[in-house]
């Protein structure tokens, strides 16, 4: 295996949108700032094919209170946040949303703000509707001009730690024989969510998932091997969208959710609204399973009803949002929302939380910082923390001294051998089989409905596969190795989840304990935090920091 | 599989290789016509599809991908 050695003041990890806001705004600061990506920068993360709503306050548009926008972004998907995070984030977003507009991403609809979805009536409405097929382009060239460097085709596995500071990383080719090691004063993680540990929800089919299938969570993982504090680990969440086309979602839809007989089936709306989409999908957690057990299902989303004028927005919107392919798809099949309900369902398990993160994007290492989807929140959460770990992760490295000794080559060579052993292994479990085996465990040990006995019995199974995984792992070529290797990540991802949802002695959310049925009113303000000391799993219910 | 390759059409550019961030093209020689190596791994982003000079790439949907509808 080559090994090629790699110079930086800031590395960014992942070359998604919190990547490439992170190194702009690094490079502007000054740093000399490598993107380490796993794929094509170009076209990598959750926002590479587009996206259409991006939350954030505007004070020409909202008016001079920003306390309403802070309160609705405390909270997501039954994960809450530190108030100062929150502040920040409707402090920042403005001048985000402006930047992006001067560089040719437009933020306005007909030359205005434009908020709609992910709100009810007669709620302030956070969400920005803009044109962002083309967001990736621009930033990757935004990230050019000045003088970022952006290294394609390499996994990033882990970081160096040089005493209690962070001090780099080490990657795999994807396309390679090359062990690429990056030494740098700061390191900034933006490696997305965490896919492939609970099934598709369609059948056979490993990438027809809400995220693409190479984010595997690989940033929380160093991140916690390394000593960072994970937070959340332990809530589930499903979002929902078109039955069976996983890699959609429901906001940018102007319909009502109706049951078969043709009911709606919330409280909110009876005809398509482009302000609001249909509320209920996102306020009513049981919606499917509660239409299901009624024998009144499916749920459709109808937008038979929908005017002219909302019907070409919807269909404007969802091309900026990234459905091209699900647009030419209805086209070809002659499929027209006009005329024809869509069933909607939800997709696979996901875990919206990560990596702990303060309003400066700072992780609980030094030297360490994280953005993006490392830690929930969508387009808008990347832009703003990128951006702001950037500026931080620049600054704070700039005193440190970058010469420094080669002490990590004993461990370098340690992963060398480790990776060599799936190389040459001719019989064994390719990743697909070790994969699968993982999915079914977490989907039947650890799905939303969960007990401290059946929680307990899939911890035992996990680390039994883990460590037959471990011996057994063989890959045919460097893009299986490469899948291995996230296939092992996500063994490790999945004994957190079983150890923090072990924790969680309640039922809140998406998260159903048979054992534990109360909401327990004493958690309302407190998260699960998760930590690597000296090799053992330890967590620490933590209050959010008012 | 999902992407489907125009070969009239397509030059051997590579382009859809290259951009490709889930490598489902993996292995495709220089210069070679694209190969659809795995194709279990598309994400149906468009961005081979969009990425293409010569409109030589389409995805197509399988059957269990279907919409279901009235």
């Amino acid at each position: 295996m080559n090994q090629t050695v790699h110079e930086a003041d800031v590395l960014c990890v992942g070359g998604g949108i919190a990547g490439l806001m992170a190194a702009i705004r690094a490079a502007e600061s000054g740093a000399r700032v490598i993107v380490a990506e796993k794929g094509n920068a170009l076209a990598s993360g959750a926002g590479r094919a587009g996206n259409d709503h991006f939350q954030c306050y505007i004070p020409e548009a909202h008016g001079p209170d920003i306390k309403p926008f802070v309160q609705k972004l405390s909270s997501f998907r039954g994960q809450i946040r530190d108030r100062k995070v929150a502040q920040v984030w409707a402090e920042t977003s403005g001048e985000i949303v402006k930047l992006w507009d001067s560089w040719g991403i437009p933020m306005k609809y007909k030359g205005e703000w434009e908020f709609a979805g992910h709100g009810f009536p007669g709620d302030k409405l956070d969400h920005l509707k803009y044109s962002g097929k083309n967001q990736k382009s621009v930033l990757h060239r935004e990230a050019l001009k000045r003088g970022v460097s952006i290294v394609n085709w390499v996994m990033i596995t882990d970081l160096l730690r040089e005493g209690d500071h962070v001090a780099g990383a080490i990657g795999l080719g994807t396309r390679d024989d090359t062990m690429m090691v990056f030494r740098a004063k700061t390191v900034i993680l933006g490696t997305g969510f965490i896919t492939r540990l609970y099934p598709s929800p369609i059948n056979g089919r490993v990438a027809n998932i809400n995220f693409p299938m190479t984010l595997t969570g690989d940033g929380r993982i160093m991140a916690f091997r390394a000593g960072a504090e994970l937070v959340g680990l332990d809530m589930p969440y499903k979002h929902q969208g078109p039955k069976y086309f996983a890699r959609s979602g429901q906001a940018t839809w102007v319909g009502v959710i109706k049951d078969a007989e043709g009911n709606p089936l919330g409280p909110f709306i009876t005809k398509p609204n482009r302000r609001y989409g249909d509320p209920v999908l996102e306020r009513y957690p049981a919606l499917f399973e509660d239409v299901a057990a009624s024998g009144k299902g499916p749920v459709y989303m109808d937008c038979t009803d929908i005017s002219p004028e909302d019907y070409e927005y919807m269909i404007y919107f969802m091309e900026h949002e990234g459905y091209a392919s699900f647009l030419k798809y209805m086209r070809e099949e002659g499929i027209d929302l006009r005329k024809t309900p869509v069933e909607f369902g939800r997709y696979e398990i996901r875990i919206n939380g990560g990596i702990y993160t303060n309003e400066k994007a700072e992780t609980s290492l030094k030297g360490l910082y994280a953005a993006g989807d490392e830690l929930f929140g969508g387009i808008a959460n990347a832009a703003v923390f990128g951006w702001i770990a950037g500026e931080n992760a620049a600054k704070s490295g700039a005193g440190r001294n970058a010469d420094r000794a080669d002490g990590f080559q004993s461990f370098i060579e340690e992963r060398k051998a480790f990776i060599q052993s799936i190389k040459a292994r001719d019989v064994g479990s390719d990743w697909r089989e070790v994969n699968f085996a993982l999915q079914q465990l977490m989907q039947d040990y650890a799905a939303s409905v969960r007990s401290e006995s059946v929680l307990t019995a899939g911890l035992t199974h996990l680390r039994r596969l883990r460590e037959k995984a471990r011996y057994s792992l063989i890959a045919r070529n460097r893009w299986e190795l490469v899948r291995s290797l996230e296939v092992l990540n996500l063994l490790d991802l999945g004994e957190l989840v079983f150890v923090t949802a072990l924790e969680r002695k309640e039922t809140r959310g998406g998260n159903i304990r048979r054992d534990y049925p109360v909401t327990n009113p004493m958690l309302d303000k407190s998260r699960l935090f998760v930590k690597n000391v000296d090799g053992k799993i330890v967590t620490e219910w933590r209050e959010v920091k008012e | 599989m999902p992407p489907v390759i125009d070969k009239d059409k397509c030059k051997k550019c590579s382009k859809c290789v290259d951009i490709c961030t889930e490598d489902v093209y993996f292995g495709t020689p220089k210069g070679g016509f694209p190969v659809i190596t795995y194709p279990e791994a598309c994400w149906y982003c468009n961005c081979c599809v969009n990425e293409c000079p010569e409109g030589a790439v389409r995805l197509r949907i399988p059957l269990n991908m279907q919409l279901a509808r009235k």
